[in-house]
């Protein structure tokens, strides 16, 4: 008697199984991701790609974009501009992606914007500082983090606050360093503060005494500094020795106070951090919910906490990208370049929009993050005391 | 005054951590002829090992650098043996082809364990700087600066006092006679390349708690030791020493005074300079090894 | 039998645009192709002369600025640039080889690393002229007339045709009475001195010709890639350089050609091959191995075999 219904009920589950659309049955969107995964700044790009992977998560927890599933494909450029270039060569033309994000350095993207026009794809720029990569009339080009000149614009109405009249700079010899050195000593001259010394360093040195040396002779209140979470470590901790005694404010958001109090300890106390992501207090971030979520999901996966500071670029990238995709309905490069002008998104530094930037006929898109001021008071971050409030 | 006074209290502290770079290979490149572009690995090595021992096995200071020594030691001795030993008779770019081949795989391999994050790598002293008048300095560097002279001074009494030096120092001014006279070659080759990697590994371990510990360390430190040696003349322990101690005054001068971009380019200028006036480096004396 | 084979293989390169056209191989052959004329340079101090420069790097990144600062600052055109690159790297190489070649062996190789440490840290300060580490983004293509050559199919036979042209430099060096007397010196230079050989004469002019063949490389990148900073005279490019001749062969003409091509698409292929993770270390350890089984390099290594064929 039961036999005869065993058949029936296969073809009925089989049926079923056939017919119920299956969620990710389609080809997957895929996104190609740029970052250094080795070599000196292996760490940051890294943390990138882990924001990057959040993201991709969550949308696909979602249900994806349109039912299909985001996949991402991820290069190391090395931390080289000739392998960023190779890298997004072989990313439009063997992987065939429709966007993608990137280079984090300055220079590895500028050396790869030129395979963007040749092939036709939007690239979301997500770290890189310098001015030019939005200026060069390169219309694939959308950028989500803010120019060196945007950054000082940031500080600018805290410069008196701060108590800033005699200032001096050290910073890294590269792009991003000596843009930012150009940009803040613009920015505070124009608000009557005097700049003192200008100092740099090699991306790779660890002796900073000598620059020390220099800047502590200069008579100034204040040193920018601009570089890497571990030369600032080492700066500060150099200073600490050689008794500088004067404020330090870092700059490019790129520094994570809290690895900074790890490894300078008192050294690193009373410094200021210009910083586009606060992990510490992610409710006063504009969408206080998605920065919470974002922190809480980081420390789930047991990525280091300091690693926040970077990472969410790789979400606000990988979550731009994927709102134009959904506005243009299709992942095809030219729809997804002209649907990121009309994007809007929360992403967890802020809001996303893209203004016009550049030569006109050309424009590339730059949006217009927010800027926060941190400080280390009493080996913990806090917001400074002419913030603080509630 | 106070900054130039600062300056050189800065140079010779930093050029005893230079000096510390150069014996090593100066030993290995004066005695061996062996360009060895993994040495700055086997530094990067020293600072993980200590690392290893303080923060993970939470032992003594003075042991994490013992065992940051051994372990360079092990590791050079196994290099040699597995990988230099069966291509000495090729010729010096091959074994550099190799060196070039470890450097890559040690410094990937490290990023693969260790991850890009820098370490900081925990030490007793105390952080307050020393103030000597109007200059100042960590405890911490002071006694990297102390110990390094130490390890100079026990290599120095190891190549020029021991059988084992004498027996290094035979192999490498005629091999043949040595042979002869009973030396095991293939051995002083292991000892002298473990020799110069642990010491190399040695100044990983103390100069990691002065800065950080990350992958690519080892790259920067590398070059300056190449400079260091060319100063001193190769092979030459005492020229090295003083070689790595001019080298941090000039670098410190000439950051200082001429431009901080330029630092560099002080050590190249220096080799230069020194190479084509003096080719046997400026220290050279009548008896030099090999 | 080798005329054949050398036949089809001229057809080949030839052709290939047509039957590779996948951009990204196309891609590869081209960064291959101008490493192949970098690694011929090298060639001819390292196989040749026995001479190890290390800084080559440095004569790569003058000709890449030299080419790439011509057509941007001034407006030349990309021919000139590139001639006029060739020559000023010729020049520095002259310079360099003057002073550097006093110097032997491992001094030799120290000498050449610390010149190329200056230029490169020069690069990186000398902001008014390098624009330094903003570098100098959009350098031109060549035009042959109304064509401009940036299309990869086209930029394609112009580094086909740096590349035979180096080839053929390099052969006639060679099988000249001046090859003659390199060989003399990298075999024995005191008994080549003895007879009269003038080593430094013949060393500089080697010194000249590689400084200027790696000057035409740096030109044909910077018109490619199209960005120029100073990451061109990274050690890792010298390293390249030298791992390039070594395992290719040194002291062959095709050897470099066949390292250049290995180790260009030994990376990318490693790239499609394994994840992020494993391709550097990957790299390494495959370096060991060829250097541990193929000491000689992998040209002198096929010829061996096949003399041991023969009967």
């Amino acid at each position: 008697m039961l036999k005869r219904w065993v058949p029936v009920v296969l073809v009925v589950l089989l049926a079923g199984a056939l017919l119920t659309p299956a969620a990710f049955a389609q080809a997957p969107v895929k996104i190609g991701v740029i970052q250094p995964l080795s070599g000196p700044v292996a760490a940051s790009g890294n943390y990138v790609r882990m924001g990057a992977e959040i993201a991709r998560d969550w949308i696909n927890a979602r249900g994806g974009i349109g039912g299909r599933k985001v996949e991402l494909v991820i290069e190391d450029n090395k931390s080289d501009p000739k392998e960023a270039a190779s890298a997004a060569e072989k990313l439009i033309a063997r992987d065939r992606v429709p966007a993608i994000m990137g280079a984090w350095g300055s220079s590895m993207t500028l050396a790869a914007m030129p395979k963007l026009e040749e092939y036709g794809v939007p690239m979301v720029v997500e770290t890189s500082s310098a001015a030019s990569i939005t200026k060069r009339g390169n219309p694939w080009i959308f950028r989500i983090s803010p120019p060196s000149e945007m950054e000082a614009l940031g500080l600018e109405r805290y410069v008196d606050k701060l108590g800033v009249k005699r200032a001096d700079f050290l910073a890294v010899n590269t792009d991003w360093g000596r843009g930012a050195v150009g940009a803040f000593g613009d920015m505070l001259k124009k608000k009557g503060a005097s700049v003192g010394a200008a100092e740099f360093m090699d991306q790779a040195a660890t002796d900073m005494n000598a620059q020390i040396t220099k800047i502590k002779a200069t008579g100034g209140d204040t040193l920018f500094l601009t570089t890497a979470v571990e030369q600032i470590t080492l700066v500060m901790k150099q200073a600490q020795e050689q008794r500088l005694g004067r404020k330090i404010i870092t700059t490019g958001g790129s520094s994570s106070p809290t690895q900074l109090i790890k490894q300078a300890g008192a050294a690193a106390e009373g410094s200021y951090h210009l910083l586009f992501f606060m992990p510490w207090f992610p409710e006063a971030m504009p969408d206080g919910k998605l920065a919470k979520a974002f922190v809480d999901e980081w420390a789930k996966r047991g990525h280091p906490f300091e690693g926040l500071t970077e990472g969410f670029r790789g979400h606000d990238g990988i979550a731009t990208i994927a709102e134009a995709i959904k506005v243009a309905g299709k992942d095809e490069p030219k729809a997804i370049r002209d649907a990121l002008w009309k994007v809007r998104l929360m992403g967890v530094n802020g809001p996303i929009k893209f203004d016009k930037d550049g030569p006109a006929g050309k424009e590339s898109g730059q949006s217009k993050p927010s800027i926060f001021v941190v400080q280390i008071k009493d080996g913990k971050v806090a917001l400074p005391d002419f913030l603080a409030k509630k | 005054m106070e900054q130039l006074l600062q300056h050189l209290l800065n140079g010779l502290v930093l050029g005893g951590t230079y000096a510390l770079l150069g014996i090593g290979l100066t030993l290995i490149f004066g005695l061996m002829n062996l360009v060895n572009f993994a040495h700055g690995e086997f530094y990067t090595l020293g600072a993980y090992a200590a690392f290893a021992a303080l923060a993970l096995a939470g032992v003594n200071f003075f042991v994490a650098v013992l065992a940051a020594i051994a372990a360079g030691a092990a590791l050079g001795a196994l290099c040699e043996r597995v990988l230099l030993r069966p291509l000495r008779a090729e010729s010096i770019d091959t074994t550099m082809l190799v060196m070039i081949g470890v450097w890559i795989a040690m410094q990937n391999g490290e990023l693969l364990v260790w991850g890009g994050v820098a370490k900081s790598i925990p030490h007793p002293f105390p952080t307050a700087p020393l103030v000597l008048g109007p200059v100042s300095i960590a405890p911490l560097r002071v006694f990297v600066f102390v110990l390094a002279a130490g390890l100079i001074a026990a290599s120095y009494l190891l190549i020029h006092r021991t059988k084992l030096g004498r027996a290094m120092r035979a192999t490498f001014q005629d091999r043949d006679t040595a042979a002869l006279m009973g030396v095991r070659i293939g051995r002083i080759h292991t000892a002298t390349f473990a020799f110069g990697s642990g010491l190399a590994a040695a100044a990983g371990a103390l100069l990691g708690p002065v800065f950080l510990a990350y992958p690519s360390m080892g790259d920067l430190a590398a070059l300056k030791a190449f400079c260091v040696v060319i100063l001193g003349g190769l092979g030459n322990l005492p020229g090295a020493t003083l070689g790595g101690l001019l080298l941090g005054v000039a670098e410190e001068l000439g950051a200082g005074y001429v431009s901080s971009g330029y630092r560099d380019a002080v050590g190249f200028v220096i080799i230069i300079l020194v190479l084509l006036l003096r080719p046997s480096g400026l220290f050279a004396r009548q008896e030099r090894i090999g | 039998m080798m005329g054949l084979a050398r036949g089809l293989g001229a057809l080949l390169a030839l052709t290939l645009p047509f039957w590779l056209a996948d951009p990204y191989f196309l891609h590869v052959v081209i960064m291959a192709g101008i490493f192949g004329v970098l690694a011929l340079s090298l060639n001819l101090l390292l196989g040749y002369t026995g001479q190890l420069s290390l800084g080559h790097a440095a004569f790569f990144g003058i000709g890449a600025y030299t080419s790439a600062l011509l057509t941007l600052r001034l407006d030349w055109s990309v021919w000139p640039a590139l001639a006029c690159a060739v020559a000023f790297t010729a020049l520095t190489g002259w310079l360099i080889g003057r002073l550097a070649l006093k110097l032997r062996g491992a001094y030799f190789v120290l000498v050449t690393i610390s010149f190329a440490g200056v230029i490169s840290l020069v690069s990186v300060n000398w902001m008014e002229l390098t624009n330094g580490p903003l570098g100098l983004p959009g350098v031109p293509a060549p035009e042959l007339g109304p064509w401009s050559l940036r299309a990869k199919s086209a930029y394609y036979y112009l580094v086909l045709a740096g590349v035979t042209l180096s080839y053929l430099v390099c052969a006639r060096l060679v099988g000249s009475r001046i090859g003659r007397a390199f060989l003399a010196l990298r075999e024995n230079e005191p008994l080549a001195e003895s007879v009269g050989v003038d080593v430094t004469h013949y060393l500089v002019l080697a010194a000249v010709v590689s400084a200027g063949m790696a000057g035409l490389a740096g030109s044909l990148y910077a018109h490619y890639t199209r960005f120029v900073s100073p990451e061109v005279f990274l050690f890792t490019y010298t390293v390249t350089m030298v791992v390039m001749v070594v395992a290719g062969g040194k002291g062959t003409l095709a050897g470099p050609l066949v390292g250049a091509l290995l180790f260009t698409a030994l990376p990318e292929a490693l790239r499609l091959a394994t994840s992020w993770q494993w391709q550097m270390l990957a790299y390494g350890v495959l370096l060991v191995l060829l250097v541990f089984f193929l000491p000689r390099g992998i040209v002198p290594a096929l010829a061996a075999w096949r003399e041991r064929r023969a009967p």
